[in-house]
C-alpha cells in the first residue's frame, strides 16, 4: 500500500475488502488516480509545484484584497450599503447558479456520452445506475471545483466584512456542497434530455443558442441607461431603487441561489433559526434531486447512451444534406475558400507553407472548442466595450477614461493569453503526432514553428486589434491615444504568442494526444504564470508612464515615458522574442 | 455461446449490420473477417452491450444481452481494439480492480491476477504505471484482465495489434486452452493467418452482412477458389461486390451447431 492508498484509506474513501461496492470501487481507482497526478507533478518539477503554489496563493490572496475593499466600499454607502452588498450577494449566486448549470451539462455531456471510461465501464458488470452514479459524482466535482475556489474569497472576505463568529465559516462551505448538487443534477438530467434527442452537432448549436438567449437576455435585462450627471448627485436615490429593480430577480424565492443567500446572510445576521430555515429548505430540495439522480437516471442513461453512439448526423434527415454530403464523397477535389485565398499569396508564400497555414486554419475552424472559446471570450469582452458609449457620457473625468482605457488594454491581453496558452501552447506537441509527415516534407521543423507563430499572431492581432480600436473609439478617445493603444496591444500580441509557440517548442510533450493535458504539465502552466506576469507588468508600466495626464491637466509625478516603454520594450522582448529563439534553435536541433 | 439472431444495426441511412444471424456453439473459436467498415466492430460492440440493435437479438451465455445484461457480462470478456486502461494505476491494481468489478472473492482475485500475470508475462510490469509500458505490454495488461473472471465467452476485436511475435503466439495458445475448456471465443482480425490456424469456423462480413460462413475449406469450396485462406477471402468479397452491383445478396447458409475440439 502506497501513500496514496494509505491516505485514500485513512479517509474512508477504501472500504472493507469484503463486500466492497462497485461505486466504492470506482471512487477509490479514481481517488488514486488523482492523487497519483498531484504526485506526479510535485515529482516533475519543484519549479512548477512552486509556481503553481504562487499562482494559486496570489489569486487567493489579490482576489480576498479586493473583494474586502469592494465590500466597504459599497457598504459604505450612506444608508443602503448593506442593502447594497446584500443585493450583490444574491446577484453573484443567481449567476453562479447559470454558471453551474451550463458547466455541469457541457461536462455531464462529455462525462456520460464522450468518455472512454464509461464505454469500459459499460462492457463490464456494472449496472447503469452505478455507471452514473460514479459519472455524476465526477461530472458535478469537475464542473464545481473551479466556481468554488473562485468565490471562496469573496465569502471569507463578506464574513469578515460582516465580523461573524467562526461557526459562518463552517456552515457556509456546508450550504455550498448542498447547493453545487442541484445544478449538477439539472445538468445531469439535461445533458441525458438533450443526448437522447439531439446528435453531437446539434448539441453543441442548441447549447451555443442558449448561451447567446441568456446573455441577450442578460444584457437586455441589465441594459444600461444613460443618466445625466445631474440625477446622479441630486437623485442617488431614483437612479439606484432603478438599479435594485432590475435586480431583484435574483430574490424570487424559488431560486436555490436564493436560498443559499439567504441562509448565509441571515447567518451573518445572527438570526440563526431563520438561517437554519434556509439551509434546510436547500437540503429537502439537494436530497429530493440528487436522490432523483442517483437512484433514477441510470435506467434512461443506456438508452441515450447507445443513441450517441449509434447516430448519423441528425442533418441526414435533409435531402439537401444527403446530396450536399454525396457530392462530397465524389473522387474529384475542388479547391475550396480557404485555398484559394492562400493562392493569392503564392508569389510570397511556398506552397508547403500555404499547405500549412491551411491546414492549420481548417483544423481550427472544425475544432468547436477552439472558435467557440475564442468567441465566447472576445465575445463577451466585445459586448462589453460596444456597452462603454453608455459609460462614456459620465466619464468626464480623465482618471476615468485613462483607468478604463488601461483595464481594457489588460482585459483584452488576457483574453489571449487563456486563447494562446490552452490553443497554441500545445500546437507544436500536437503535431508531434503528425511527424511521420511534417517532419520528413522538405518544410523543416524550424519553418513549420515559423509559421504557427505567424499565423497564430496575424490572427489573434486581428481581434485584438479591433477590440482595441473600438474600445479607444467607444471612449472617444483622439488619434493619437488610439494609435497609442494600438501598438501596445500589438506588441503584446506578439510577445504572448512568441511566448506560447516558444515554450510549447521548448517542453513538448509528444505522449499525450488531449491538448488539455499538454497545458497542464510544466511549460503550459510556466505559459499561463509567464503571461499573466507579463500582461500586469506591462499594463502597470504603461499606466505609470502614460505620456497623458490622470489627475488633470498637469502631468502627475510618475515614471517618465519614455523610461516606461524602455522597460516595456525590454520585457516584451524577454518573454516574447527570447522564448521563440530558443524554441526555434530547440527545433532546429529536434531529432525526429 | 453466442447466438445473433437477424441482428440489424443502423447509423441514420447507413445499415452498419444488416440481418446478421449466427450462432456460436460452447467451445468454438470464431474469427471475424471482412474488410474495413464490413460492420465487424458495430456487431462486436452490441455483443459487448455498448449499444443496442436496431433489429434483432443478441445472447451471451443464454442472456439478452439487452434485457439481462448484467448476467450475459458478467459471463463474457471483452477487448475492443483500442483498450481503455487507467493511466496513473500499476497493472497489479488494474487487475484487482477488473476482479472487484466482476465482484470476484479476494483470494481468487490474488491468484487469478498472479496466474494472467505470469501468463502474459507482466511480472517485471506489474508495480509501473500503466502510463510508461508500451502499447503491446498495454494489451497484454488489458487481455490479462479480461481472462481474470474464466469468462465463458471471449470477445475480441483485433487483439494481435501491437503484439510481438512470441506475445502473438501466447495468446493463441491461452485461446486455444479456452476453447478446450469450453469457452466460447469471438475474434475479429484482419490477420487472416490467425483465422487460418485458429478458427474452428470463419465468418466474412462485408457491407454489413455475414456474406460466408464455414471451415477453411468449407470456404474454400464455397468461393471455388484453391489457394490461402487470402484467395477465398479476396474470391468471396469480390463475388459479392458484383453480386450487390447487380442488386442481389449472397446469403450465408443457414449456420448450424459446430462443435470441433
Amino acid at each position: 500500500m502506497d501513500a496514496g492508498e494509505r491516505a485514500l484509506s485513512a479517509s474512508g474513501l477504501i472500504a472493507g475488502r469484503e463486500g466492497t461496492s462497485l461505486l466504492w470501487a470506482l471512487l477509490r481507482v479514481n481517488g488514486l488516480q488523482v492523487w497519483r497526478r498531484l504526485q506526479g507533478l510535485r515529482h516533475q518539477s519543484k519549479l512548477l509545484t512552486l509556481l503553481v503554489g504562487a499562482f494559486l496563493g496570489g489569486y487567493l490572496t489579490l482576489a480576498f484584497g479586493l473583494f474586502r475593499m469592494g465590500l466597504r466600499f459599497v457598504g459604505s454607502f450612506p444608508g443602503l450599503g448593506t442593502l447594497l452588498v446584500e443585493r450583490l450577494m444574491f446577484l453573484m449566486f443567481a449567476i453562479l447558479f447559470v454558471l453551474l448549470l451550463f458547466s455541469n451539462l457541457v461536462i455531464g455531456y462529455t462525462n456520460l456520452f464522450r468518455n472512454r471510461e464509461t464505454s469500459y465501464l459499460l462492457s463490464l458488470p456494472v449496472s447503469f445506475r452505478t455507471i452514473v452514479q460514479w459519472k455524476f459524482i465526477e461530472s458535478t466535482l469537475l464542473a464545481s471545483w473551479a466556481f468554488l475556489f473562485l468565490i471562496a474569497p469573496l465569502i471569507v472576505a463578506y464574513g469578515l466584512h460582516r465580523n461573524v463568529s467562526w461557526h459562518f465559516f463552517v456552515l457556509t462551505p456546508l450550504l455550498v456542497a448542498m447547493f453545487i448538487v442541484l445544478p449538477a443534477a439539472a445538468g445531469a438530467w439535461i445533458s441525458m434530455f438533450m443526448a437522447r434527442y439531439l446528435d453531437r452537432r446539434l448539441f453543441q448549436a442548441t447549447l451555443a443558442l442558449l448561451v447567446v438567449l441568456v446573455m441577450a437576455g442578460v444584457a437586455f435585462w441589465l441594459k444600461s441607461e444613460p443618466v445625466a450627471e445631474e440625477l446622479t448627485e441630486t437623485r442617488a436615490l431614483a437612479v439606484l431603487d432603478r438599479l435594485l429593480a432590475k435586480t431583484a430577480f435574483t430574490e424570487f424565492a424559488l431560486l436555490p441561489s436564493y436560498w443559499l443567500s439567504s441562509g448565509i446572510l441571515q447567518w451573518a445576521d445572527g438570526a440563526l433559526a431563520t438561517a437554519m430555515f434556509y439551509g434546510l429548505v436547500l437540503l429537502s430540495y439537494t436530497l429530493f434531486f440528487g436522490h432523483l439522480s442517483f437512484s433514477q437516471s441510470g435506467r434512461f442513461f443506456y438508452d441515450a447512451a447507445s443513441r450517441v453512439n449509434s447516430r448519423a448526423s441528425a442533418f441526414w434527415r435533409w435531402s439537401w444534406f444527403q446530396s450536399w454530403r454525396l457530392r462530397h464523397r465524389e473522387a474529384r477535389y475542388t479547391e475550396q475558400g480557404i485555398e484559394r485565398v492562400a493562392g493569392w499569396f503564392s508569389g510570397v508564400l511556398n506552397s508547403d507553407t500555404r499547405a500549412l497555414l491551411v491546414k492549420d486554419i481548417r483544423l481550427f475552424w472544425r475544432d468547436t472548442a477552439q472558435w467557440g472559446q475564442t468567441l465566447v471570450l472576445f465575445g463577451l469582452l466585445g459586448v462589453y466595450i460596444l456597452n462603454l458609449r453608455h459609460f462614456s457620457h459620465q466619464l468626464t473625468n480623465p482618471f476615468w477614461i485613462h483607468l478604463v482605457s488601461h483595464l481594457n488594454l489588460g482585459a483584452c491581453a488576457l483574453n489571449l493569453a487563456t486563447l494562446t496558452t490552452r490553443f497554441i501552447y500545445p500546437q507544436f506537441s500536437l503535431e508531434g503526432k503528425r511527424i511521420w509527415i511534417v517532419g520528413m516534407a522538405p518544410v523543416g521543423m524550424v519553418r513549420l514553428v515559423r509559421t504557427k507563430f505567424w499565423l497564430a499572431t496575424v490572427g489573434s492581432l486581428v481581434v485584438t486589434l479591433g477590440l482595441i480600436l473600438l474600445s479607444c473609439w467607444m471612449l472617444r478617445l483622439p488619434l493619437e491615444r488610439m494609435l497609442y493603444f494600438a501598438g501596445a496591444i500589438t506588441l503584446m500580441t506578439f510577445t504572448l504568442n512568441g511566448l506560447a509557440v516558444g515554450l510549447g517548442a521548448l517542453y513538448p510533450n509528444f505522449r499525450e494526444e488531449h491538448p488539455g493535458k499538454i497545458v497542464s504539465g510544466f511549460g503550459g502552466t510556466f505559459c499561463l504564470v509567464l503571461s499573466f506576469v507579463y500582461i500586469v507588468a506591462s499594463v502597470v508600466l504603461l499606466a505609470l508612464g502614460s505620456p497623458w495626464p490622470w489627475m488633470g491637466a498637469a502631468r502627475a509625478a510618475h515614471a517618465p515615458t519614455e523610461l516606461a516603454w524602455a522597460a516595456f520594450l525590454a520585457l516584451s522582448l524577454g518573454l516574447g522574442w527570447v522564448p521563440l529563439r530558443m524554441g526555434l534553435k530547440q527545433v532546429e536541433r529536434f531529432e525526429l | 455461446m453466442i447466438e445473433l439472431r437477424q441482428l440489424t444495426k443502423k447509423f441514420g441511412d447507413l445499415v452498419a449490420v444488416d440481418q446478421v444471424t449466427l450462432t456460436i456453439a460452447r467451445g468454438e473459436f470464431f474469427a471475424v473477417l471482412g474488410p474495413n467498415a464490413a460492420g465487424k466492430t458495430t456487431t462486436i460492440r452490441i455483443l459487448a452491450g455498448l449499444m443496442k440493435p436496431t433489429a434483432g437479438q443478441a445472447r451471451v451465455a443464454g442472456f439478452d444481452v439487452q434485457t439481462e445484461p448484467l448476467e450475459a457480462r458478467r459471463r463474457m470478456a471483452y477487448v475492443p481494439d483500442f483498450p481503455f486502461l487507467y493511466d496513473k494505476l500499476t497493472p497489479w491494481e488494474f487487475l484487482r480492480f477488473t476482479g472487484q468489478m466482476f465482484r470476484m472473492s479476494e483470494g481468487s482475485i490474488e491468484g487469478a491476477a498472479r496466474l494472467w500475470a505470469a501468463r502474459f508475462n507482466l511480472g517485471e510490469y506489474l508495480n509501473i504505471a500503466i502510463e510508461s509500458l508500451s502499447h503491446g505490454t498495454r494489451q497484454r495488461v488489458a487481455l490479462a484482465s479480461a481472462m481474470m473472471h474464466d469468462p465463458e465467452v471471449i470477445v475480441l476485436d483485433e487483439p494481435m495489434v501491437g503484439l510481438d511475435p512470441h506475445h502473438a503466439r501466447v495468446l493463441k495458445d491461452i485461446l486455444k486452452e479456452q476453447a478446450e475448456r469450453g469457452a466460447t471465443i469471438f475474434v475479429s482480425t484482419h490477420q487472416l493467418s490467425v483465422a487460418e490456424e485458429m478458427a474452428d469456423r470463419i465468418g466474412i462480413m462485408h457491407h454489413g452482412r455475414l456474406i460466408a460462413v464455414g471451415s477453411r475449406e468449407e470456404l474454400r469450396l464455397r468461393s471455388g477458389s484453391e489457394g490461402a485462406l487470402e484467395q477465398t477471402f479476396l474470391a468471396l468479397t469480390a463475388e459479392e461486390a458484383d453480386l450487390a452491383a447487380a442488386g442481389k445478396k449472397l446469403v450465408a447458409p443457414e449456420p448450424g451447431p459446430v462443435k470441433r475440439v
